[in-house]
């Protein structure tokens, strides 16, 4: 069975491949990625060999792996291409068979593998000897079967609270607090650590507990086989080897009645009677009130909102008690302009085959700049109120209420990038989204994750460079006085955010025009 | 041609090495009930998606009462409705607020598109879940919402992909008999269907398709040749199973 769902797995992601150039790019994008990948992994591994807490570390970014197969897979980029066990629920196969031939299908794939050869780092930073070497290779890949384990484990279970509808909205609220830990250990730890606040020493002992924890087992059996204690380090691999058959085991209770629970998406919900909201905006109006109306009823777009607060504030919290607190106000609004412009860049990809009711409506370039305009209106009228209050209250938070105005400034001509970049990425760059089994926010279909890669940093990378104007007027007119300086920079944000997301608008809509059935075909293959 | 209220010429599309339309002629007079009938995988879809705006033609070409669709497809899109094979709605809009949507979307006022959608809904037989989110409808309300959407903005002529397929015996009958009425005030219905009963029911006008061409196109009476429409069918498109001898452990209970 195991054999059969790989081939099925490496069958799927070669279809996948030949489906489309765009897919075959996107593929050739995101293994690249998955290569740089281990190949950084690898070498910051290694780089560990000689520092004074090796193990400390390995266990630290173990367990980094560790929380990020528990979210991406879940949030992002949909890096775990997985199978859906209720296709194979109809075939006479045990249960334990089926976990077995699921768990080897999700380690099929490049991402598995650039994990491993990553975490492979640690037989040059950590282990010594024959016997170290080789123990580093099973730790490796007992901690890679530990991340498996544990997503498939995490996203099965889910699929019991995804029975429903109301299920399925509130799993998808539960991303939320895991993504803000993880997003507050990515941000905060490596900045600390280039500000040398956080030294390889001060990572000394840092594991007492992360030890014990699977991620560090496998970290502290390497560093034990390396110094002459070999009973310890199989002890601790022993004890790596059975969480992952308690995780296996609890996989498969949830599998086995994930399988044979039906849906029960029958619950009536009903809504008030009110009117779409813009009755007298025209064409931009009409777009705008379904667009706010789905960030509002749309679980998945309420995660994205709360997602942009939670980077906002994980990208400053480290510099806001220190003289650098500016720049990080100032990072906070780029980043979290990046994120609004990062979870908006496919909206016609994630609006999925519903769009056909709107492509058979609008043709002409002025349809569609209304249309791009009023869901860039629906998304400002949250981005706005939103990126302000959270930038007020980093102010605040870091003592210098007055910035605040000056973050407010960042934040209107970030947006106003935002709403372009993700105008033109959602037209230019669009791809088939995908709702995985287990995941209850939607990702990219297998064989798009270099689209999806692709239009995130570029999100990110133009926003910060769009977005240069006006923090580099900020940065010249830092001795002039705030009367004459507060309506220089107010007025420049708003003209420079207005006419960036004017200006994105006019260009999104002029390629629409020309490719509207073919962005209709695609967001028809999504799967939600 | 400008007689037609469809008129397609030509038309192909390929998908890589596969030719799914391959030259299709077609005219359907304006006030017909047309059903377009052929087996899965023949090009129904397809052509229908073209003729549609929703999918660009490799070659030909396609007028809706004298209009080329892709020509002009800013004239054609205002006088046509299509409700697709599987119709995703806005799964998070109310059955009212859906059909307000697609009525704005045409360019309707506020207030019409909210009076003509109450009316549909009456007609749909949704009035009592009109607020109820389009999530939780059955497979019957989504293609009564679906058909409400496409018909309300008064299209000239209608594209139905399998209109009927999934649908319960009380839902089907409510949109047959809502279509008899449209087509009855002279607008055209084109619709997609495996089901020939009710093609041969309803339809004045058939259309067979098979291997992305059309084999044989008339009125109803002239397609079926004094058989019913399922024996023309199957002796048009030609019936490619055989007895199975080789399965000789199939009905065995043996393994």
């Amino acid at each position: 069975m195991a054999r059969v769902l790989v081939q099925l797995k490496i069958r799927l992601l070669l279809n996948a491949l030949r489906s489309s150039r765009r897919a075959r790019v996107s593929f050739i994008f995101s293994s690249l990625f998955a290569v740089l990948v281990a190949a950084g992994t690898f070498v910051v591994l290694a780089l560990l060999r000689g520092l004074s807490a090796p193990v400390d570390l390995t266990a630290t970014i173990f367990t980094l792996f560790a929380f990020g197969w528990l979210i991406l897979p879940v949030m992002l980029f949909g890096l775990d291409g997985t199978l859906d066990p209720a296709t194979l629920a109809m075939y006479p196969v045990r249960t334990r068979t089926l976990a077995a031939g699921l768990l080897a299908a999700s380690a099929t794939g490049a991402w598995p593998a650039a994990n491993v050869i990553g975490l492979l780092g640690v037989t040059v930073g950590l282990a010594r000897g024959a016997f170290g070497e080789l123990i580093a290779v099973v730790a490796v890949v007992l901690q890679v079967l530990f991340c498996i384990a544990m997503a498939r484990c995490l996203t099965t279970g889910l699929a019991g609270l995804l029975r429903s509808r109301r299920g399925k909205d509130f799993a998808a609220f539960l991303v939320v607090p895991l993504f803000a830990l993880y997003e507050l250990f990515a941000q905060t730890v490596p900045r600390l650590a280039a500000e040398g606040e956080i030294t390889a020493r001060a990572f000394a002992g840092v594991d007492r507990w992360l030890q014990w924890l699977p991620p560090g087992l496998a970290a502290h059996a390497i560093q034990d086989a390396s110094t002459g204690h070999p009973g310890a380090a199989l002890l601790r691999l022993v004890l790596l080897a059975a969480v992952i058959v308690v995780l296996g085991a609890l996989w498969i209770h949830f599998l086995s009645r994930a399988l044979v629970t039906a849906d029960t998406t029958t619950q009536s919900s009903a809504v008030r009677g009110a009117p779409l909201p813009f009755a007298r905006g025209g064409l931009r109006g009409t777009v705008a009130g379904r667009f706010l109306v789905y960030q509002r009823r749309d679980p998945a777009s309420v995660v994205r909102w709360c997602i942009i607060a939670v980077v906002m504030g994980a990208a400053s919290i480290a510099a806001l008690r220190t003289p650098h607190y500016a720049v990080g106000l100032v990072l906070s609004s780029v980043l979290g302009a990046g994120m609004v412009s990062l979870l908006h860049a496919n909206s016609i990809g994630f609006t999925g085959p519903s769009f056909w009711l709107e492509a058979a409506s609008l043709t002409s370039a002025r349809d569609l700049r209304s249309y791009l305009a009023g869901r860039n209106v629906a998304l400002a009228v949250i981005a706005l109120p939103l990126m302000l209050t959270v930038s007020g209250a980093l102010a605040v938070a870091s003592g210098h209420p007055v910035y605040a105005i000056w973050a407010a400034d960042i934040d209107v001509a970030a947006i106003g990038a935002a709403l372009a970049m993700s105008s033109i990425f959602t037209v230019n760059l669009a791809y088939p989204g995908q709702q995985r089994a287990g995941s209850p926010v939607p990702g990219n279909a297998d064989g798009y994750s270099g689209q999806a890669i692709g239009s995130s940093l570029g999100s990110i990378l133009g926003v910060a460079v769009l977005t240069l104007p006006v923090t580099l007027t900020m940065l010249a007119t830092d001795s002039l006085a705030t009367p004459a300086r507060v309506p220089l920079l107010t007025v420049l944000a708003v003209a420079c955010g207005a006419a960036l997301a004017w200006g994105g608008t006019r260009t999104a809509a002029t390629a629409a025009r020309l490719q509207l059935p073919e962005l209709n075909q695609i967001a028809a293959q999504s799967t939600f | 041609m400008a007689e037609s209220a469809i008129a397609v010429r030509g038309l192909r599309k390929s998908f890589g090495a596969k030719e799914a339309v391959a030259g299709i002629d077609l005219d359907i007079a304006a006030g017909s009930f047309a059903g377009l009938v052929g087996p899965n995988g023949a090009g129904k879809t397809t052509s229908l998606s073209m003729m549609t705006g929703l999918l660009r033609p490799d070659a030909g070409q396609i007028v809706i009462n004298g209009l080329d669709v892709w020509a002009d497809p800013v004239a054609a899109k205002a006088i046509i409705g299509v409700v697709p094979a599987e119709a995703r709605l806005f799964e998070r809009l109310s059955g009212a607020e859906l059909l307000e949507y697609a009525g704005r979307l045409r360019g309707m006022p506020a207030a019409e598109a909210r009076s003509r959608a109450a009316q549909l809904l009456d007609v749909l037989d949704l009035t009592g879940d009109g607020h109820r989110l389009v999530a939780d409808y059955s497979t019957g309300m989504r293609k009564k919402a679906a058909l409400g959407c496409s018909l309300i903005h008064n299209p000239a002529v209608l594209f139905l992909d399998e209109p009927l397929e999934g649908v319960d015996p009380v839902s089907a009958d409510v949109i047959r008999r809502l279509l008899t009425r449209y087509v009855g005030s002279g607008s055209t219905v084109l619709f997609s269907s495996h089901v020939m009963e009710l093609v041969e029911q309803v339809c004045d006008h058939v259309s067979i398709i098979s291997e992305g061409r059309i084999v044989a196109t008339g009125t109803t009476a002239e397609v079926r040749g004094g058989k019913t429409l399922q024996q023309a069918f199957i002796d048009l498109v030609g019936s490619k199973a055989r007895e199975g001898d080789e399965l000789s452990w199939l009905g065995s209970s043996s393994s």
